[in-house]
């Protein structure tokens, strides 16, 4: 255990003495800030409507939580897209290209304890990203009742959600040196597997539910609704355990090959 | 201390190193020595278990390197070729990983960090940022962090390469105090470095060991014939006869003056007895005045061009000198 924490407290060190860092924080709390303002200001426009016709409000069943807080974790996914790969790219590729990888396979450590000390390095930085977008619901908290059990579930999905493309991320930065090369391929598998659902339309019916099945964003759904669905958890947690074997497995292949 | 046994590596169907084998007794400082690309840092890559070779083995203090990587791993310092350093870390953050990693905590680790930081002279620097650090400081703190577990084993991949002539001298003062505590393997393709620092040589040559001994026992091996360079006033037919008619003399070959009045010649010698007095009467039988006559010192260059060049050769001799 201690291996591991040494290596996630010098990724981090390293992390925010290089730019990207901030660029990143930056750019994630300013998008999810205008993510927030736009549903704050649609929310105004909507009860304006109902305000002028009063039998629509029964039936939209209308409430804070959903009709302003769901939507911007649904589209805290697409902001994901962009920003994993940014976190992940250096995480091995930077080590490849200096050539520190070689020292650091030559220290006693475990190949294991190495891929768990960065992967849980990310998982940190990207934990103090979904806590600074709490201030949004925490604002709205002080002046509506909000449904604290759906955005529980929600922050629960995004956290489950994040931590597979960070995993995504990993493994593609553990293929190549170069962290362009990382963060494309990174970003092409999330994307790709972001839009697996708008093929299953067209599908057969078996491909159509293999499609929806491995297309992760769907897999946040269900908890953004305020339901913890053992399957969508399932899911998101073996996908990071599938994208760390493969990492271990990239790493012994770079040693091998040497 | 360090056992190898028919080290073999292939990348793909090329092979890196072939059947390598040597050992290094304790406290002995070996030169490595080879053109670039010889395998080298393939088999420095393997010491340190960074890499898997293809088949044999590699035993340091008696402990098999592809079996228990870690226990070898912790009574090793590694200095890899190119010296890679992380350079948004100062000096002393870095050491400070890096001693961690290896095992130390608490105050072994600050004691640890305090000797290396004198030790390699980063006193000044050691608040500083690495990327920032002169390329003789990054080399120092290069060789920190293989110290930093004051390990019985050290392999140095070219410690001095990309340094200036005194940072040179520097580093190689500094590995030179380390002998006796420890065992260390120096690769290098600067013959002089050798001569300074090691007391053995391995020649690696196309990835096979091409010589392994002291190096005065290897230029005695490979040279069987010593030149005597001689110049003359005098008839140059009759000395150039003289001096072949000595005994022991194998050919004699006149050198062209432009000058025209001294005589320069090259005399080829096996072996054994000095033969230099008997010169020096032969060319005053023949009429001569004697102005210059001294014996070639076999440098070290030509060594290891003989043994590289020889190795084509006659491969299975070279392989067992």
């Amino acid at each position: 255990m201690s291996n591991i924490w040494l290596i996630c407290r010098r990724e981090l060190a390293s992390f925010f003495f290089s730019p990207v860092a901030y660029v990143v924080l930056g750019a994630w709390t300013l998008l999810l800030g205008v993510f927030y303002s736009g549903s704050f200001l649609n929310y105004a426009v909507i009860s304006l409507q109902i305000m002028r016709n009063p039998q629509a409000a029964s039936r939209l069943n209308l409430t804070a939580t959903s009709a302003i807080l769901s939507p911007v974790f649904s589209s805290t996914t697409v902001v994901l897209l962009f920003v994993v790969p940014l976190l992940t790219m250096r995480l091995f590729s930077e080590e490849k290209k200096q050539g520190t990888m070689e020292l650091l396979l030559t220290y006693p450590i475990r190949d294991g304890e190495l891929l768990m000390g960065k992967y849980l390095s990310v998982l940190m930085i990207y934990g103090v990203m979904l806590v600074l977008t709490f201030i949004y619901p925490a604002i709205l908290g002080a002046f509506v009742s909000v449904d604290w059990g759906v955005v529980g579930a929600s922050y629960l999905g995004l956290l489950l959600l994040g931590s597979a493309f960070l995993a995504v991320g990993m493994l593609a930065s553990s293929l190549t040196s170069n962290q362009i090369v990382a963060a494309m391929i990174s970003f092409m598998i999330l994307l790709t597997s972001f839009v697996l659902d708008f093929l299953s339309v067209s599908a057969g019916p078996l491909m159509s539910q293999l499609l929806r099945h491995f297309s992760l964003g769907l897999h946040l759904r269900s908890f953004i609704q305020g339901i913890i669905d053992t399957r969508d958890l399932v899911f998101l947690v073996n996908v990071n355990i599938l994208c760390l074997f493969l990492t271990k497995r990239s790493l012994e292949y770079y040693r091998w090959r040497g | 201390m360090i056992e190898v046994e028919g080290l073999t590596k292939f990348y793909g169907n090329m092979p890196g190193i072939q059947d390598v084998s040597f050992k290094v007794e304790e406290g002995e400082i070996l030169g490595f020595l080879g053109p670039n690309g010889a395998g080298k840092s393939t088999t420095m890559r393997i010491l340190t278990g960074y890499m898997p070779p293809t088949s044999g083995t590699v035993r340091l203090d008696g402990i098999d390197v592809i079996e228990k990587p870690l226990e070898v791993q912790a009574r090793l310092g590694y200095l890899p070729e190119n010296n890679p350093l992380y350079p948004e870390m100062t000096v002393l953050a870095y050491l400070d990983f890096v001693a961690a990693v290896k095992g130390l905590r608490g105050a072994d680790k600050a004691a640890a960090i305090d000797r290396v930081v004198g030790g390699c002279g980063l006193g000044d620097v050691a608040s500083r940022i690495i990327g920032h650090l002169s390329k003789g400081y990054r080399q120092r703190v290069g060789l920190a962090q293989a110290l930093v577990n004051d390990p019985p084993i050290l392999v140095l991949d070219e410690p001095t390469s990309g340094l200036d002539p005194a940072q040179i001298i520097e580093i190689r003062d500094l590995i030179r105090s380390l002998k006796g505590n420890h065992t260390i393997i120096l690769s290098t393709h600067i013959l002089p470095e050798v001569n300074v620092i090691c007391d053995r040589v391995v020649v690696i040559h196309q990835g096979r060991i091409a010589a392994d001994g002291a190096l005065d026992a290897l230029a005695a091996g490979v040279e069987d014939e010593e030149t005597i360079r001689v110049s003359a006033l005098g008839p140059a037919e009759a000395i150039r006869s003289g001096l072949a008619s000595v005994t022991g003399v194998r050919s004699v070959s006149l050198k062209e003056d432009e000058a025209g009045e001294e005589v320069h010649l090259e005399v080829s010698a096996g072996k054994g007895r000095d033969i230099r007095p008997d010169l020096v009467s032969a060319v005053s039988a023949a009429g001569g005045r004697l102005t210059e006559l001294y014996r070639e010192r076999i440098t070290l260059e030509d060594t290891f061009v003989k043994i590289i060049g020889g190795e084509s050769r006659n491969q299975e001799d070279a392989a067992h000198v």
